[in-house]
């Protein structure tokens, strides 16, 4: 079975990110600014999307707060990714003892969970700002990785390329960036992008409970805080209209990892 | 190999406690690092007008005057004996609080759960029996979107449909005030939200079947049995199907503290009396002995589901042993 690039897909998610990079030259009005006299409205030709219950001009706020809503996705999985590089690599290379140790601590951290340690550590960091919040979705994300790079490296670590280079006394992390990572890239690339997805989710839920973002700090997940308000006046567009843009936006990262995950398996599977 | 099973389930148990232990101190430490003020969820508001004398002995009176050590051992000493403190907002024995309210999420969870299973199951199946027809292209692309939508969203787009637009499901709660033993509004009140559940996961559970059964029908011993003369359906139920089972019994077994874990958000949306709310609640507001009997409990419920999955595992492949086993349910999980 040939895969189809997803280019719908890219090129949506192209036009988002350019919209949001670009966002001052798409806004109709000051994301930020309350304009009391007109809170609630229903779209219309001077709102486009509407206002929210704070006077808000949603359509300025989406891509305004999308930059931000993005920006954590990809600080977190980087982050995340780090993490999970060096700790798989770590544990793979590592004798089987603290290998056993490792894995066994990364167990005991999983079964934590993710929401308790979220909002522990946002309450040690103080408030949330963009910087936080993705490093505290970054730190909660890694281990799925993790396992995939330290299989991965087990299986690698005894290829006479590494055996080479460590007898030519090259040092654990110049091995790892020379001549693993290039190696298992591309086996971890589909969970990286998924990570992309679950970050964006996790911005979005955290600052919708209340966890993450505050108010003032526009993101899809902060606008959606006002949700409860909205709910009790029927503003719909204050609930559905950057609920769209975020489900698009994961709808087309899923479609991209999932091309790249079958365009990886290809050679193995007997489709 | 044959191993003795006493010592094979005996290094479990050793496993599982040293995990549970190594948990309870972490938790205990982070809570208590965290910054915040336990008084105020004892005391309420007056807590912030106490007078330094009054909130030493009111600190004292909790244990909280302490290193954190110190504390951490008097914790221990109690919870071995069963006593796990009392809950600082509810001024009840901790363990009295949860059962209250560990009923509404194992319902919620649970019959969610049940109903995931059973229905990924059949949904999976009818997708590779299907398999690149128009039914099953059309049923992809819809799980693929309904799986890319955050279960907060779904809440509150249902909420805005059922419970505000047409007003046929209530919108919050577990039952209305009153009607605590009627089991139709119990029911109605729990509509919405196992909706959310269910599909929040069906489609992931689901698309693992079809892709394990698209494997699996394309081995030679389908062929063989077709060759044979068994139908077309006989083989698939009776054979592939059967192949599967256990693979996704244990992926399902790692599964459960993830359906539950995604409970918590959901019932806090619709302001569901469980045990989600409760470990928000008491997470935010330093309600430390409530937070660590949540803690372990769902520790724990986590470690055992692995060990489950594990053993389900070694029963399959008795090649799988040692941490890695795991792996092939957790790539797919994420």
């Amino acid at each position: 079975m040939k895969q189809k690039k997803p280019i719908i897909s890219s090129v949506l998610l192209g036009l988002i990110i350019l919209g949001c990079i670009g966002c001052r030259f798409i806004m109709t009005k000051d994301p930020t600014y309350m304009d009391l006299a007109n809170y609630s409205h229903a779209p219309n030709g001077e709102f486009l999307f509407g206002t929210d219950t704070m006077g808000r001009d949603i359509f300025s706020m989406i891509w305004y707060g999308g930059r931000i809503s993005l920006s954590i996705g990809f600080l977190a999985t980087a982050i995340s990714t780090a993490i999970a590089i060096v700790f798989g690599a770590v544990s793979g290379y590592a004798p089987r003892w603290l290998d056993e140790i490792l894995m066994r601590l990364t167990e005991i951290f999983l079964s934590v969970p993710e929401l308790l340690i979220i909002i522990l550590l946002q309450a040690v960091i103080g408030k949330a700002t963009i910087w936080s919040l993705a490093f505290v979705i970054g730190i909660t994300s890694w281990t799925g990785i993790a396992k995939i790079v330290r299989t991965e490296v087990i299986q690698l670590k005894n290829s006479e390329y590494v055996l080479a280079a460590r007898s030519m006394g090259g040092s654990f992390f110049y091995i790892l960036i020379r001549h693993l990572t290039p190696n298992f890239i591309s086996s971890i690339m589909f969970m990286v992008v998924m990570n992309v997805r679950g970050a964006i989710v996790a911005e979005s839920t955290l600052s919708f409970m209340g966890l993450g973002l505050p108010l003032e700090v526009v993101s899809w997940g902060s606008m959606l805080s006002l949700a409860d308000q909205a709910l009790l006046n029927g503003a719909w567009w204050i609930i559905l209209i950057p609920g769209a843009f975020l489900v698009t936006t994961l709808m087309c990262v899923t479609n991209l990892g999932n091309y790249l995950r079958i365009r990886n398996n290809q050679g193995v599977r007997n489709l | 190999m044959r191993k003795n099973p006493w010592i094979y389930y005996g290094k479990k148990l050793l496993i599982f406690v040293v995990s549970i232990f190594l948990l309870s101190v972490i938790v205990f430490y982070i809570a208590r690092l965290a910054p915040g003020d336990p008084l105020v969820s004892y005391y309420g508001e007056r807590a912030e007008k106490m007078t330094a004398g009054e909130r030493a002995w009111a600190e004292e009176k909790l244990g909280l005057h302490e290193s954190i050590t110190v504390q951490y051992g008097k914790w221990l000493g109690r919870a071995v004996r069963g006593d796990f403190g009392i809950s600082y907002k509810y001024k009840m024995d901790v363990l009295e609080v949860i059962e209250g309210r560990v009923g509404n999420t194992l319902l919620l969870g649970g019959v969610g759960f049940v109903l995931i299973f059973v229905l990924a199951l059949l949904l999976g199946i009818w997708c590779a029996w299907n398999e690149e027809r128009l039914i099953d292209r059309a049923i992809c692309k819809i799980g693929t979107v309904t799986s890319c939508i955050p279960e907060f969203w779904l809440s509150l787009v249902l909420i805005l449909i059922f419970a505000v637009e047409l007003k046929v499901l209530p919108s919050s709660g577990a039952y209305t005030i009153g009607k605590e033993n009627d089991l139709g509004d119990r029911i109605l009140h729990l509509i919405l939200p196992m909706t959310v559940v269910v599909l929040g996961h069906l489609w992931y559970y689901a698309y693992l079947i079809r892709n394990k059964l698209l494997e699996e029908v394309r081995t030679d011993y389908v062929l063989l049995a077709k060759s044979k003369g068994v139908t077309g359906k006989s083989v698939m139920f009776r054979h592939c199907v059967r192949n599967i089972i256990p693979t996704y019994l244990s992926i399902m077994a790692i599964s459960v503290p993830h359906i539950l874990g995604g409970t918590y958000i959901i019932e806090t949306v619709f302001s569901y009396p469980g045990i989600g709310t409760l470990s928000y609640e008491s997470a935010r507001y330093q309600d430390y002995n409530l937070l660590m009997v949540i803690c372990l409990l769902s520790g724990a419920l986590v470690i055992l589901c692995n060990m489950i999955a594990q053993t389900i595992n070694e029963r399959i492949d008795p090649r799988m042993k040692g941490p890695d086993l795991t792996e092939d349910a957790e790539v797919i999980m994420r």
